[in-house]
């Protein structure tokens, strides 16, 4: 099996201290292109591989504020412009009639753009992935914690790439195909 | 319930008790199982017979639309026509689509009639109202005759000649009676008996006339239930012979009535209510008002109205007229004074002689002859004679009495008995065997096995009687058919088709032409030749069509009588009255029952008692606990070896050891809504003649009442609210009546000042009283956080702004109003069992508030429709704007935007918003009292809420005219004015003493209009005004005129 | 490997209790929190629950009856009138909303305040909240006069250029419920997503694992998902909290928008609020104690989190409880004859049964709550839980039908009688609630297996200390 064959190279770990322990060696050798999976958020370990921030909160943001000013628009062009009827004496523009809805348009929109995001973003859903192939990789899911080192990487190579894993006393090192 | 606990409870209490039911007051055990039983649910007690197919539906219209619209009838239904009808003067001489046409015709009732103008609509007479023209109407209505439309359109009436209940022809009868009058002509008509309800049509008096010529021996009988016997013989007993007396109102200062409720049941009642009333409208200009005195044996509307109202045992009053009679001076009269009485009755006498020739003596006919005579006494005496009192000679033909014809009848003399229209058979007092004897005559056969004799029934329906005859004829309806007929006074009127016999049928006129022995003629034929011969100066054609406009003959009354003073009749002695007396009066519904199978009478609230679909014994709560009886609990009342069951109501106001039962009840052949099923759901009472008798056919002492273990669901519209289980807590009596007694404080914390009472003393000593009677937050503006129209809020000071006002003072609690309102509303009837659940559809309702204590109550009337607030909480709390508010000011409903939630409903503090439950208009509705519908108004679906809309579909007819004239003519602003004013709502324009008044409330055409002139008025005030929802219905405050001496102005009214 | 194999011990009412009771009982791994809720899902249907989804089953047949007779006849086969216009229907849908508003509140309250107790309770309470909503949403629409234009109340172009009514608290009502229904949905499909994978990675057959596999959108824990997951789900949170209060503020408005005595009135939000998360939370107890023995959760469910739910319930209660002494108050301050005798009307017009025996529901039963043993005793509180969805049904029903039923004028006063529909309408609710919760019970596991693995890691004390797991420093 030539490298292009290959995914990645993965290393099995049962806690969370070992990946973590792992993958800052795996950067510290130099590796960029690898991926950690574990069955809990592992605080730390994404920013090892450089993902620093995320832009989630700013769909958020613009979400709600979209959401709360078409709401109010609604309201004001229904009852001032499109169909302005006296009701109750009340004026045309009752606009403290029109907070609530305007608050809860606000909300909703926010929630789906939010949402929607974080799963675009996530690259979900996605039925297939290299490293579902792997047998073990079902516990990925409960209780084990999972380090690849991609093929894609420059510094990627069978050899030295097991044999760094190795050192890492994983329960196993695995060959990730494509 | 303990009632000495209520009354202590009552009495100490400040400011004014509101009431609305005894159980209110106090709970009891028999209340809380009364309670239980209310809602057993399931049946739906709708009555359905929809069997007529919209084809027929559709031949009628084509016939109808062609005797209206070219005004010439041609190819009718069944017979073709060539006779001239004349639409009303103020309407269009042709038809325009979707115009009403008004018609000048009359009803008939108790043999008089009342002028009415009928709306006709794409020929369909759709609504009746009072002929402005006309002596006995002057414009008003009573329910009956807006229910009538309604009777027009029945299915149950009957649709074809019956014989033994098989359906024959008119040529059968004919064969059948004209040889058999025939072989009477040697022998004179001998063993040939008429039995007609009374009446007063020229034309059939004269062919009756003719009648009797042809058979000198033939004998005319009449019966009516309610009747004039009393009067008459007063009359005769007074002054030996027969008179009509007729009252002039607008020129009595002080009247006093006893046992007489003489808004009501007078033939001229709606003329004596309007000019009663005028002569109580206190203004700012005028601050004057009559005074009513009132002694009567049971609760009447005219009790309601009194100033001074004395409920005591119908046997009393008599006692009480002679030391009335005595005390004013009539000689002649043993004087003893009725112990209790005399502070009334030297008040009332008082009162009497200080307006010699401006008062008035009104006796019922519930009281004997006597009572009549002392009462001519008394007017004479005061020379009231000329002014408050005219004399004619009778209205009514004369004929011989019931008891005369069944005495014959039991005898065998007679062979032949032809009925028109009367009922006896349901109606005959329990004591003449009419009915008995009827059914030998008719199951009699000769020798040779046919039948022996001829027994016939002329009637609108099948009923009672028609099953006992041989031959059922079926009769046109007043407004189906030619005719003629007198007012009270003598003033004639014709009777105008507004179209074709819906079910065929003949005029009492027709049948009786064939009876002469003429060749069959129309009763157009029979009623013009009449005339012919009556007019026979110059050219017939003018007077016949000005009669016809104008809805009266002119100078048809009959001249007022001089006569000389009464006879003085010796008291006769008084035979003991008992325990209990129970008192027979017509029903305010169904009169003396002929408007059974009339839906909307039928579930048109009581007066007072606001019960529907039954009759019941009317009690006092003195005598309820005497005879330790709640609501519902049925009694049998046994007078003389007969007896019947009856569920009683306790009635405040009812005299204390009186059974008071009305009249028209517990049919067995109504048709389907008048009939008995013995369903509780639905069952419409039970039959009060049965123990009535012909000698005491209003009153009757020494009665047995016996509690039975049986109850009867009573459903009232006005008592829902008094179910529950209630502790004995005062606080939760609420405070809804406002008089000067209510002090400072409690006018804003402590009373709903609902309703605003004074005294005449007071309101003229403190014109502002009425506004004080708000008490603080009246003083104060209302405030609002929205925008004026200073602000860019809205605007109503442009245009027409439409308001009304009601006057409370006025008001006489007669449901005329309601029923105008269902009749030009569509407003659909729901039944027994939906009223039991409180949807009742009535857009206006009239509550009666009582008030004071609970053996001398004072009854309170208010009319509420929907009150049209500029600030409507209605409006905003709607999901889909489906109730908003027009630039007029109108709060308006558009039914197909609904969707129902009923928020509108909840947040109306009037409550005047009705729901559709379920699916009322159509479902239930018989396709031919759909064609009473107005075409103007939208049929409300299942689901929908409804309401009042001001008779929307009448403003909108009126501004469309004005707006016409003024494009015509800029200039027209007084006759825009004057077709403004002219505008009137359907429940203004029926009642009968001008309570409610609507139009504009800012002016037109730079003039000030009648309502906003009442709303200047320092009585006007506003229902629930701290709310700020800025009505613009508003009311004029109830004033009362007591007699110092009886009710010194501090002590208080109420 | 089976719930109950690896369970350890449990604590009993009877121990002592003065030291604290933990989150999760010692023992627990990655691998036993795993396998012993996703075990849940995967083990052969029992009799019991067989038997107690055919019931409830039964009884959605019986709602499915009355809304067909409902949709043949109207609304008038219940027992509303004029003036009680508003009955049953209202009522219910006002408990319901009530109800489903302790799992949101749970999951993004006490996520924002760092309450790790949560975990293992949060997934039902979000799942409970869900089905409530569910069961609330239905009364409005079936309530309307004419169903079928339910639609109406929605924004939406047409032709007549016509809206709702925007000044109507009853078209708030619909934007904050379904706004409600669908956030709620939403967080509660994102906690899920984790959970779902495992369940993929767990399930032995075909079927399973690809119906999983859909729902679990491919998610393989990798740790940039993870980052942007917990931002998402603590964002999401913050927003799911302030809807929480303003939906049962809109709710509480629909009755103070009007001026009718007893309604008209501005403690109305913030004491709806109140009730709605006190009722919750009487639910979340009568859910939680039974499940936590019949799937032996009793080690992660723990005797510490019913006493935290007591403690909120007092709290809430008390809130309650001041809400109804200000009603009171206003009726005599405000010196409207309207108000206070709407108060007297309570007190002991014909409901006063309805009232007094809601004031003891709510307000005197709870006071149990101050003592711990009864706090830790499940056997009392799950019979108070009980008692307080009781009483909570019965406040609605006062609010609704004695402001209704004696108004301004007594005239058109009246009484409200509930008909047969109104009952079977109301208890076929309760059926399709329970229903739906045993069906998800049984289908997705009923408690967040993902975060209380995470418990476990904390509660074993790693060297990764908790605070570094905070998603927030890397926002």
């Amino acid at each position: 099996m030539s490298s292009e064959t290959l995914y990645g190279m993965a290393a099995e770990f049962d806690t969370p201290e070992a990946i973590l322990e792992a993958a800052r060696v795996v950067r510290r050798y130099g590796y960029r292109e690898a991926r950690t999976y574990t069955p809990f958020p592992v605080g730390g370990l994404a920013e090892i591989f450089g993902f620093e921030r995320t832009w989630i909160p700013a769909f958020f943001l613009a979400g709600g504020i979209f959401g709360a000013a078409g709401g109010f628009f609604m309201q004001w062009f229904a009852n001032v412009v499109h169909l302005p009827w006296d009701i109750g004496g009340k004026p045309m523009n009752s606009w403290p009639a029109f907070i609530p809805i305007t608050f809860e348009m606000g909300i909703l929109f926010a929630a789906l753009t939010g949402v929607t995001a974080m799963i675009v973003l996530n690259r979900l859903p996605q039925p297939f992935h290299a490293m579902f192939q792997l047998p073990a990789f079902e516990r990925a899911s409960r209780d084990r914690f999972f380090l690849c080192i991609k093929s894609t990487d420059p510094q990627f190579s069978r050899e030295k790439t097991a044999d760094l894993l190795k050192s890492l006393h994983p329960l196993a090192v695995l060959e990730v195909p494509r | 319930m303990n009632l000495s606990e209520v009354r202590s409870r009552l009495s100490n209490q400040r400011g004014q008790a509101l009431w609305r039911s005894m159980e209110e007051l106090c709970d009891t055990p028999e209340f809380r199982k009364s309670l239980e039983r209310e809602f057993p649910g399931g049946v739906d007690g709708w009555i359905n017979s929809g069997d007529q197919s919209r084809r027929r539906f559709l031949q009628l219209m084509g016939a109808s639309l062609m005797l209206a619209g070219a005004g010439t009838m041609s190819g009718c239904s069944d017979k073709p026509r060539d006779e001239k009808i004349v639409p009303y003067v103020d309407a269009p001489e042709m038809l325009v689509a979707g115009k009403p046409m008004f018609f000048a015709t009359a009803m008939p009732m108790g043999g008089f009639g009342r002028g009415v103008l009928v709306c006709s609509q794409e020929g369909r007479p759709i609504k009746i109202e009072g002929n402005p023209d006309h002596p006995a109407s002057l414009g008003g209505t009573d329910s009956f005759m807006q229910a009538s439309i309604l009777g027009l359109y029945d299915p149950d009436r009957s649709q074809a000649v019956t014989r033994g209940g098989e359906i024959s022809t008119w040529a059968a009868f004919w064969e059948t009676v004209r040889p058999r009058l025939e072989s009477k002509r040697q022998t004179g008509g001998e063993g040939v008996r008429l039995l007609l309800e009374p009446t007063t049509s020229p034309t059939v008096l004269a062919q009756l006339d003719e009648l009797q010529r042809q058979f000198p021996r033939l004998r005319r009988h009449h019966w009516d239930p309610i009747g004039r016997e009393n009067t008459t013989a007063g009359m005769v007993a007074a002054y030996g012979k027969s008179f009509a007396a007729q009252y002039d109102l607008s020129a009595a200062r002080v009247v006093v009535s006893l046992d007489s409720d003489f808004l009501f049941d007078e033939s001229a009642s709606l003329r004596y209510s309007r000019q009663f009333m005028d002569g109580r409208r206190v203004r700012r200009d005028r601050q004057e008002m009559n005074r009513l005195y009132v002694a009567e044996g049971t609760l009447t509307i005219t009790g309601s109205t009194a100033d001074h109202r004395l409920a005591i045992r119908p046997s009393e009053i008599a006692i009480l007229a002679r030391a009335l009679a005595a005390a004013c001076g009539v000689s002649g009269v043993n004087t003893e004074m009725p112990a209790g009485r005399e502070k009334w009755i030297n008040a009332a006498a008082a009162d009497l002689a200080a307006n010699r020739g401006a008062c008035l003596v009104m006796v019922g006919e519930s009281q004997p002859a006597e009572v009549h005579a002392l009462g001519h006494a008394i007017n004479h005496l005061l020379g009231n004679l000329g002014h408050t009192v005219h004399f004619t000679e009778p209205v009514l033909g004369q004929s011989d009495s019931l008891d005369v014809l069944v005495d014959e009848m039991r005898s065998g003399k007679i062979d032949t008995l032809l009925i028109f229209g009367t009922n006896p058979a349901y109606t005959s007092p329990a004591d003449i065997p009419f009915a008995a004897e009827l059914l030998r005559m008719s199951k009699m056969r000769s020798a040779d096995g046919t039948f022996a004799n001829l027994t016939a029934h002329l009637g609108l329906y099948d009923d009672e009687t028609a099953y006992l005859c041989q031959w059922h004829l079926h009769q046109s309806h007043y407004l189906e058919s030619w005719g003629d007929i007198r007012a009270f006074d003598g003033t004639a009127s014709i009777l105008q088709p507004l179209i074709a016999p819906l079910y065929g049928g003949k005029s009492a006129s027709e049948v009786l032409e064939v009876l002469l022995g003429r060749p069959e003629r129309s009763a157009y034929e029979v009623l013009r030749g009449y005339w012919v011969s009556q007019w026979k100066n110059a050219d017939f054609e003018r007077q016949w069509s000005t009669a016809l406009k104008s809805g009266v003959i002119a100078g048809t009354a009959l001249p007022l009588q001089d006569l000389g003073s009464p006879k003085v009749v010796a008291s006769a002695s008084e035979k003991s009255a008992g325990e209990w007396e129970v008192v027979f009066r017509p029903d305010y519904s169904v009169w003396d029952g002929c408007f059974s199978n009339n839906p909307w009478l039928q579930e048109l609230p009581r007066p007072f008692t606001k019960l529907t679909w039954d009759n019941a014994a009317m009690i006092s709560p003195a005598t309820a606990e005497k005879l330790n009886v709640v609501d519902g609990d049925v009694v049998r009342l046994m007078l003389n070896k007969r007896s019947i069951n009856a569920p009683v109501l306790v009635t405040p106001g009812v005299p204390d050891g009186v059974i008071s039962v009305s009249l028209g009840y517990g049919r067995l052949r109504a048709g389907h809504i008048g009939t008995v099923h013995g369903d509780q759901t639905i069952g419409v009472g039970f039959d009060a003649y049965a123990i009535r008798t012909a000698g005491e056919r209003w009153f009757a002492g020494g009665v047995q009442v016996i509690k039975t273990k049986r109850t009867h669901r009573l459903v009232m519209t006005r008592s829902h609210h008094a179910m529950g289980t209630f502790t004995n807590k005062e606080s939760l009596k609420p405070d809804a009546i406002a008089t000067e007694q209510t002090p400072e404080w409690a006018r804003e914390t402590a009373n709903r000042k609902l309703v605003r009472v004074a005294t005449l003393e007071q309101f003229k000593a403190n014109t502002n009283i009425i506004k004080e009677l708000g008490g603080e937050s009246e003083k104060k503006p209302l405030l609002s956080l929205y925008p004026g129209p200073e602000h860019g809020g809205w605007d109503y000071s442009k245009g027409y702004q439409w308001g009304m006002s009601i006057d409370l003072t006025s008001c006489i609690g007669c449901n005329a109003c309601v029923v105008a309102c269902q009749a030009e509303n569509n407003i659909p009837v729901v039944g027994k069992e939906e009223i039991s659940r409180q949807r009742e559809m009535h857009w206006i309702r009239i509550d009666d508030y009582f008030g004071g204590s609970l053996d001398d109550p004072k009854i309170y009337h208010q009319p509420v429709p929907c009150m049209h607030c500029e600030n409507a909480p209605c409006e905003y709390v709607c999901p889909v704007g489906a109730t908003t508010h027009s630039v007029e000011g109108l709060n308006q409903m558009t039914y197909n935007r609904c969707v129902g939630t009923r928020y509108c409903s909840n947040n109306c503090p009037y409550k005047v918003r009705r729901f559709n439950f379920l699916a009322y208009a159509d479902a239930e509705t018989t396709e031919q009292r759909k064609l009473q519908r107005n075409p103007d108004v939208t049929v409300r679906t299942n689901g929908v809420m409804e309401k009042c809309s001001y008779c929307i579909q009448r403003i909108q007819r009126t501004r469309i005219e004005a707006e016409k004239m003024l494009v015509e003519n800029s200039g027209a602003q007084q006759a825009e004015f004057n077709l403004i004013e002219r505008l009137q709502t359907a429940c203004q324009q029926a009642c009968p003493t001008r309570a409610i008044e609507f139009g504009s409330i800012i002016p037109v055409g730079g003039e000030k209009t009648r309502v906003a002139k009442l709303k200047d008025e320092p009585l006007d005030y506003g229902l629930l005004r701290e709310l700020s929802t800025r009505p613009r219905t508003t009311y004029l405050a109830r004033l009362t005129n007591p007699n110092p001496s009886i009710e010194p102005a501090k002590g208080g009214a109420a | 490997m089976t719930a109950t194999a690896e369970s350890p011990v449990t604590i009993s009412s009877g121990q002592d209790m003065t030291q604290v009771i933990p989150v999760l009982m010692p023992g627990a791994t990655y691998a036993s929190v795993t396998d012993q809720i996703g075990g849940i899902v995967q083990r052969p249907l029992t009799w019991l629950w067989i038997m107690a989804f055919g019931i409830t089953f039964v009884v959605v047949m019986v709602l499915t009856g009355a809304i067909a007779y409902l949709l043949l006849r109207g609304v008038g086969i219940w027992g509303i009138d004029i003036p009680v216009a508003w009955g049953f229907a209202i009522t219910n849908f006002v408990w319901w909303i009530g109800i489903g508003h302790a799992g949101t509140f749970i999951s993004a309250m006490l996520l924002l305040m760092r309450q790790n107790w949560r975990t293992s309770i949060n997934r039902f309470a979000e799942a409970m909240t869900l089905f409530a909503v569910a069961c609330a949403g239905m009364f409005p629409l079936m309530h309307l006069g004419r169903i079928k234009f339910f639609y109406w109340l929605a924004p939406y172009p047409n032709t007549m250029a016509l809206w709702p009514q925007f000044r109507s608290a009853l078209v708030w009502d619909v934007f904050a419920v379904s706004t409600y229904g669908l956030v709620s949905l939403i967080f509660w499909y994102v906690g899920l997503i984790p959970d779902l994978a495992t369940m993929r990675d767990r399930s032995r057959n075909r079927f399973t694992w690809t119906i999983y596999g859909m729902m679990a959108m491919g998610w393989r824990g990798d740790s940039r998902h993870w980052l942007r997951y917990q931002t998402a789900y603590l964002l999401l949170a913050g927003l799911a909290a302030p809807l929480v209060v303003s939906v049962h503020s809109i709710v509480g408005m629909d009755f103070s928008e009007a001026q009718l005595p007893g309604w008209h009135s501005t403690i109305f939000p913030p004491y709806f609020v109140a009730g709605a998360i006190f009722s919750g939370f009487a639910m979340v107890l009568t859910l939680a104690i039974p499940m936590r023995s019949l799937f032996g959760f009793k080690n992660l469910i723990t005797i510490r989190h019913i006493d935290n739910c007591c403690k909120l319930m007092l709290v809430t209660e008390l809130l309650v409880a001041y809400g109804y002494a200000a009603e009171v108050y206003t009726g005599w301050y405000s010196g409207s004859v309207y108000e206070s005798y709407m108060t007297m009307n309570r007190f002991i017009g014909p409901y006063a049964p309805a009232y007094w025996s809601l004031i003891f529901c709510n307000i005197v039963a709870p006071q149990i709550l101050w003592s711990r043993r009864v706090r830790q005793n499940v056997i009392i509180v799950f019979i108070l839980s009980l008692v307080i969805n009781v009483g909570m049904w019965l406040e609605r029903f006062m609010i609704i039908i004695t402001s209704l039923q004696r108004d301004f004028l007594p005239s058109s006063w009246g009484m409200y009688y509930p008909t047969f529909w109104d009952w079977a309408t109301f208890i076929g609710t309760l059926g399709l609630f329970f229903c739906m919760f045993f069906l998800f019970a049984r289908l997705l596991p009923a408690i967040s297996i993902a975060e209380v693995r995470e418990l476990v890691h904390e509660t074993a004390g790693g060297s990764v200390p908790p605070s570094k797991m905070e998603p927030a420093n890397v926002i």
